[in-house]
């Protein structure tokens, strides 16, 4: 944070934007747009739901599709902001602080979109619920043996502990809001949200426990939830996804689209509310240095990716492997390894990490990867399996590509909204830094 | 010819533009298909019937009733099937088959044991016949000049045509068998004596019938026997596919290929052929040669066993010692060995093929001459030539579709416009009868008495399954009336027939008869006349004309020429080499089409004087280089089903050259059309999914191929102390003919899907046949593998699916819980076999076929569930209970799976493992059992045989 900010300005600055009745241009503009966006995804889930799962390209082998392509890729995006919100939080990393709310805002929005993505993709949505261990009259219990149990389970657990944190985190901004709100109507709802919060130093004490615990259950967390959406594959015998270290490789990539997105999102909106002076060029250095250190280890999974199946004796392994290099979907798996390993490459040098444009341009790319990534580990694996004369292919529909858009809506259009309820950095956090670095 | 629309199901309708073409408004609305999308179609079909029911609201043109049964009727047992005995003919030969009902209605078709020509066994054509019989799609309502008509306004119509002697009436026909029949033509043409009788059939058996006409004096029907001979040599012979009597070949046939039946004494089979065949693919030995090739081969044999001139021996041919090696072979094996050429050699191939049978002193040993069992009649040339000429003034076509599949040079449509009054008589409403002046609805064999012969001459009395569903005919009562019989039954015409020969008491005989499907005694005796052939005779060998493609006709195996291809299942059901579902393919040898720079789905267009057609390319390993195979019977422009599929090769196809032709040219049109097939990839990549060895290898060491057992796991072991359900397939006895494929479809309710679906991926056949090619892609050598359910004692579908919708039993099955799947695919993506099926969309639901049609004990599954091989659950269960209600287990054999019962060759055999004498235990004793993938550790319960094959030493490997 540089010098000058103070109580007062952070207050005024981000506070009341959020108070103020009339929201933004740029905010309206985007809204606008997000909006669109997930009138797509309205029209592609009831086209879906009249019609059936027939109407994306999924088939017999390969039938799973970008529904889960991106159900993975939305939870390595929403685990990013875990792990900069909770993990950080634990290392004590004093550059957290400022891009933490941007961080989980965008964890809660994305693991909406997340969410939605293995209900879409039954062939009977209406029944997801029979995943749940719920007594019922049908006296079945789900298969707790199945991955897709744990991942459930995972999900669930996620989203509500998720939700928690968050709202743990904000209840001491609520209070400023309630104080500073001009109307009666947003006194009172910022009231009832603050909890009656008073900044009581017992309160104060009380909370600090609270969130630390909370991190402290969230850290190991997102490390489950990502390592168990990796079992979903590493659980099956198919060909590129019999692979114990699918639960490290699949965080590890939700470390460098994690990071990628908070710096997306990061870059556009310290300029929109000014907060060139609270979120600084050591915020994105320090964030750019995350990412390159995501996309070595992920590098490092890439490698054993590739030397696992050549240095073994699977013939399947190394037919898949083969047609992954050199098949129909090789443009999809080098542009992976283009976008994820060899563009972060350029943050070892400090001026690319602190250019706005060059670390937009290359989190832009990793999060293109990551999606490619999910591509190729779903696809390209079913593609070719262990009985040639089933290798197939899949070629997604307007109506995959329609999900794939209405997400992306979803996504934005509740990161909006949350824009226009909450500080977006946490102020009292902040209070706390230039508390610290000026002693009264 | 113009692109063809793309089939998906439903779409039949050509759109009512083409309406105004035809002068025939019923025909143009009947064979109207335009190129609507399904989900269009639907919607307009949803909305039609609206409408429809609105229409319903005036008086109903015949109303019926529907009770339930006061007292139901004796034998009707709910939920137990019955089984009635009756008959199918293919090219007028018939096969016994046992048709099974529930609760009064057809369901499925079985072979019958009794039959000679069917053991048992039933075809996929057969298979396929019951949803022929229900297809909604079939003709409905008689048409005279674009109006409808009654059945008593042809008769009375009728009337008037007979003349005083029948002058200008003619009769065409397919090739007929049936006592009845034929003494009813009998009578026609004695009542009036100026009337002919023609007969026709697209793909005919005519030069093997010509042959036997100058070997024995008379022409003769020949009879094979597998079982004795110990070197077979084929010529492109269809006998394990369509020959008459091709289920009883294909068992014998199978029976010397398994070494534990044919006790060490495994045959030897030469082939060569232009294009692939079932048989050729089962071959030790297999050539691919051009047709000029072939007969220089045939010549060169015929010289090295005496059979022909000596000078033969010296014929130019590269494969001189391939031959030399085959005559050997075929000299050590005397009266023990079998030349049989299929229908597409030309007559004097045929007879130098009787030389060399008669030389080796097959006839009577393992060819018996019997007299012809469908008598001759002038065919279709003469008749066309009096049509041209205006000879003819009333045409009967029963049965047949010359307007469709005539040859080109005869200008059938054109002939048929120059008589004043035509009758059509077919299940469809397809070319002829749109073409003819009176079309009358034909009843399906399932829906009329009568009677047919099979290839041996076995008579079997044809009793009606149902009353016809929609109001059609039969030849005997069409002729009936014709005769002057105003209201004619046929159930009276067949018994009048049979009482007499009927024996004593014709009561008894009639319902012996009935109920077993085969009339006693009735085969035909062995014809004890040696033929007399002199060879020397023969014109000098074609010369092979440098340069020229030649087009093979030829019928798309398994499901012939054009009769059938209105069929759903057939149309989907992937061909055994090419496995192309829905359209044809111009098939052409790899070198081939390098040559002509194309490949897959490129379109090509075949001139042929002038006459061209375009077809969409398919490269087959195997295929001869400079043959371009075109499958008969696509392209249809009215009919059912098949309407817009494919394209017409008939159209190319002239009496003088029916089964090769030279191209004039083959060029490409740069256009590109989307091919069906379900198998993209043809090797087997470094697995060992198909194992094989040689019959020496195995008398050496019957351990040679090791065994792969299933190493430990860190869980214990499930017992299976009951029954063990279990199969063992033979891959040595697999023809590839997809008889089990229809079958499993047919005892299952699978669904059909539609060309779009399949391209898709989704085709939803439980039990596919894998062909893998091995080898030079040139000569390469092929292998079926049918694939099930591997029911895994340790299946990874289970262990991921979240909801437990597929669990083991305790016997081992692995059950697939519909209503309790929500689809979330994860079983089919980690079942290495991939034979798990997916309801996309409710295919079972779109498909457009009367409910009764569908088999009750098995659940019509829903949208977005997962299906697979069950088994036969339902087959395996109605043992236990009839074992259970008499307190016993249930016997070795009792249980036979629905792929096991039609497999002509009983290369599938299912039972309990744990019974250690039960047949499929023995099997999997064998050191010829493995497992697929046996390294997954899944523990599959479906095991194979592998493959021997008993090549002659004196070959190497790598000879041509």
């Amino acid at each position: 944070m540089q010098p000058g900010v103070t109580f007062m300005s952070l207050s005024t600055r981000i506070g009341d934007t959020v108070l103020r009745p009339q929201a933004p241009l740029w905010w309206w503009v985007g809204f606008g747009v997000s909006l669109l966006l997930l009138a797509v995804l309205v029209v592609s889930c009831t086209y879906l739901f009249v019609n059936g799962i027939g109407v994306w390209g999924v088939d017999i082998p390969v039938a799973w599709g970008l529904a889960i392509a991106e159900y993975v890729w939305w939870i390595a995006l929403a685990s990013g902001g875990t792990i900069v919100s909770a993990l950080f939080y634990l290392t004590g990393s004093p550059w957290r602080s400022a891009i933490s709310r941007i961080a989980e805002s965008m964890m809660l929005s994305a693991v909406a979109s997340a969410g939605i993505m293995p209900i879409l993709h039954l062939g009977r949505p209406g029944f997801f619920y029979w995943l749940f261990p719920y007594p019922n009259v049908m006296g079945v219990w789900p298969q707790f043996r199945s991955p897709l149990l744990w991942d459930f389970v995972c999900i669930i657990c996620y989203i509500l502990m998720s939700g928690m944190f968050y709202y743990t985190g904000l209840v001491p901004d609520l209070a400023t809001m309630r104080d500073r709100a001009p109307t009666r109507v947003k006194q009172i709802v910022y009231g009832i949200l603050a909890l009656g919060w008073q900044g009581s130093a017992r309160q104060w004490r009380n909370y600090k426990i609270t969130y630390l615990i909370m991190a402290a259950i969230m850290a190991p967390m997102v490390v489950s939830v990502h390592s168990v959406v990796g079992l979903d594959f590493a659980g099956g015998v198919t060909p590129g996804w019999h692979s114990t270290q699918f639960p490290p490789y699949f965080f590890f990539g939700a470390i460098l689209s994690g990071l990628a997105l908070v710096i997306m999102l990061t870059i556009p909106l310290r300029h929109a509310y000014s907060l060139q002076m609270v979120i600084t060029g050591y915020h994105l250095n320090a964030l750019g240095k995350v990412m390159l250190t995501g996309s070595l280890m992920l590098g490092f999974a890439y490698f054993w990716e590739v030397f696992g199946p050549y240095y073994g004796s699977d013939v399947a392994e190394r037919t898949m492997l083969g047609g992954r290099l050199t098949g129909t979907y090789a443009s999809v798996y080098w542009a992976t390894v283009a976008l994820n390993i060899t563009a972060p490459q350029l943050l070892w040098w400090p001026a690319i990490r602190r250019s706005e444009w060059a670390l937009f341009l290359i989190s832009s790319g990793v999060i293109i990867g990551m999606w490619c990534e999910r591509f190729v580990i779903v696809v390209t694996s079913l593609s070719r399996d262990h009985v040639p004369s089933e290798w197939g292919s899949y070629v997604p529909t307007i109506w995959d590509w329609g999900v794939l858009v209405g997400s992306i809506g979803l996504f934005l259009v509740i990161f909006f909204v949350i824009l226009r309820l909450v500080p977006i950095v946490p102020l009292a956090e902040l209070r706390e830094l230039i508390a610290e670095r000026a002693p009264p | 010819m113009s692109p063809k629309p793309r089939q998906a199901i439903g779409e039949y309708w050509r759109g009512l533009e083409s309406a105004a073409v035809n002068s025939d408004g019923i025909a143009a609305l009947a064979s109207a298909a335009p190129h609507l999308p399904r989900r269009r179609l639907l919607q307009l079909m949803a909305a039609s019937l609206a409408l429809g029911g609105l229409g319903g609201c005036g008086p109903e043109p015949e109303r019926r009733n529907l009770l339930p049964y006061v007292e139901v009727p004796p034998g009707i047992v709910p939920g137990q099937p019955q089984l009635f005995a009756t008959a199918m003919t293919e090219g007028g030969y018939g096969t016994g088959l046992l048709v099974r009902h529930q609760m009064g209605r057809p369901v499925k078709i079985e072979g019958n044991p009794d039959h000679p020509a069917s053991r048992g066994a039933a075809s996929a054509i057969h298979q396929a016949s019951i949803l022929t019989m229900y297809d909604p799609l079939r003709a409905q309502s008689i048409v005279s000049a674009g109006q409808l008509a009654t059945w008593e306004a042809f008769v009375a119509a009728a009337q008037t045509w007979r003349g005083n002697s029948g002058e200008g009436l003619r009769l065409l026909t397919g090739p007929i068998t049936s006592p009845t029949l034929i003494a009813q033509i009998a009578a026609l043409t004695t009542t009036l004596p100026a009337a002919r009788w023609h007969q026709w059939e697209p793909y005919d058996r005519d030069n093997e019938r010509a042959a036997t006409a100058v070997a024995f004096g008379r022409p003769l029907d020949l009879v094979l026997d597998f079982a004795p001979a110990d070197v077979v040599f084929a010529v492109e012979s269809d006998a394990l596919s369509s020959r008459p009597g091709h289920l009883a070949y294909a068992r014998d046939f199978a029976a010397r290929r398994r070494i534990a039946d044919a006790q060490g004494q495994m045959s030897r089979v030469y082939a060569i052929e232009s294009t692939p065949t079932l048989l050729g693919a089962k071959a030790d030995h297999r050539l691919a040669l051009a047709p000029a090739e072939i007969e220089r081969a045939l010549r060169v044999l015929a010289g090295s066993v005496a059979a022909g001139p000596s000078e033969w021996i010296q014929i130019d041919t590269p494969h001189a010692a391939w031959l030399k090696a085959a005559a050997a072979d075929l000299l050590a094996a005397r009266g023990r060995s079998l030349i049989v050429l299929g229908p597409e050699q030309p007559r004097e191939l045929h007879l130098i093929g009787h030389a060399i049978n008669a030389a080796l002193g097959n006839f009577g040993a393992t060819v018996r001459p019997i007299e012809l069992v469908a008598p001759e009649a002038p065919g279709i040339a003469e008749l066309a030539a009096e049509m041209h000429a205006g000879k003819v003034e009333t045409l009967m076509m029963l049965g047949v579709n010359p307007v469709y599949a005539a040859p080109a040079d005869f200008d059938f449509a054109a002939a048929l416009k120059r008589v004043p009054r035509s009758v059509a008589l077919s299940l469809y409403r397809d070319e002829s009868a749109v073409a003819a002046t009176w079309h009358l609805p034909a009843a399906h064999e399932y829906e009329a008495w009568s009677d047919t012969r099979g290839f041996d001459g076995t008579a079997t009395i044809m009793q009606p399954q149902v009353r016809p569903l929609y109001g059609g005919h039969s030849a005997h009562q069409l002729l009936a009336a014709l005769l002057g019989t105003t209201e004619p039954h046929e159930d009276a015409l067949v018994r009048a027939q049979w009482q007499r020969t009927g024996g004593v008491d014709f009561e008894a005989f009639w319902r012996d008869t009935l109920r077993a499907g085969v009339v006693e005694n009735s085969a035909a005796a062995t014809v004890a006349a040696t033929p007399k052939i002199e060879l020397g005779g023969l014109s000098a060998p074609l010369s092979v004309a440098p340069a020229s493609v030649t087009l093979l006709f030829r019928p798309e195996e398994p499901i012939g020429a054009g009769l059938d291809t209105d069929n759903p299942w057939l149309l989907e059901l992937p061909r055994p080499f090419t496995r192309l579902t829905w359209d044809n393919a111009a098939i052409l040898a790899p070198v081939t089409a390098n040559r002509l720079r194309v490949k897959d789905e490129d379109v090509v267009t075949i001139e042929v004087d002038k006459r061209k057609i375009d077809a969409p390319v398919f490269v087959l390993p195997g295929q001869t280089a400079e043959c371009i195979t075109l499958p008969l019977g696509f392209g249809r422009s009215a009919g059912g089903l098949a309407v817009g599929v494919g394209f017409d090769a008939y159209r190319l196809r002239t009496s003088q050259a029916l089964f090769a032709e030279t191209a004039s040219s083959v060029t490409r049109t740069g256009r590109t059309e989307r091919l069906a097939t379900v198998q993209h990839h043809d090797r087997m990549a470094g697995r060992d999914l198909i194992r094989s060895g040689t019959a020496a290898q195995y008398a050496r060491d019957p351990d040679f191929l090791g065994h792969t057992e299933a190493t430990g796991s860190l869980y214990p072991a499930v017992a299976y102390p009951g029954e063990a359900w279990a199969m063992s397939i033979d891959l040595a006895s697999c023809i590839g003919c997809q008889a089990c494929v229809v079958a499993c479809q047919a005892e299952n309710n699978g669904p059909i899907v539609g060309k779009e679906q399949v391209l898709a991926g989704r085709e939803m056949h439980w039990l596919r046949i894998d062909r893998y090619f091995t080898g030079a892609t040139d000569t390469p050598t092929i292998a079926f593998q049918p694939v099930p359910c591997m029911h895994c004692e340790e299946a990874p579908c289970e262990v991921v699916c979240p909801v437990e919708a597929t669990v083991h039993d305790h016997q081992g099955l692995n059950a697939m819980v519909y209503n309790r799947c929500v689809g979330t695919r994860f079983c089919s993506n980690n079942c290495p076999y991939k034979v798990r099926r997916f309801n996309f969309y409710a295919y079972a639901e779109q498909q457009d076929r009367p409910a009764p049609s569908w088999n009750p004990d098995v659940t019509v599954r829903d949208r977005g569930v997962m299906e697979k091989c069950t088994y036969c659950v339902q087959r395996v269960r109605a043992a236990q209970i009839a074992a259970d209600r008499e307190d016993r287990r249930v016997r070795d054999g009792e249980i036979v799976t629905a792929c096991q019962q039609s497999c002509p060759t009983q290369a599938i055999v299912f039972g309990d493992r744990n019974d250690k004498t039960s047949a499929v235990a023995q099997r999997k004793a064998s050191p010829l059992d493995y497992v697929l993938l046996a390294d997954l550790n899944t523990r599959p319960r479906t095991s194979y045989q592998a493959i021997l094959r008993n090549p002659n030493p004196a070959i190497p490997e790598d000879a041509t």
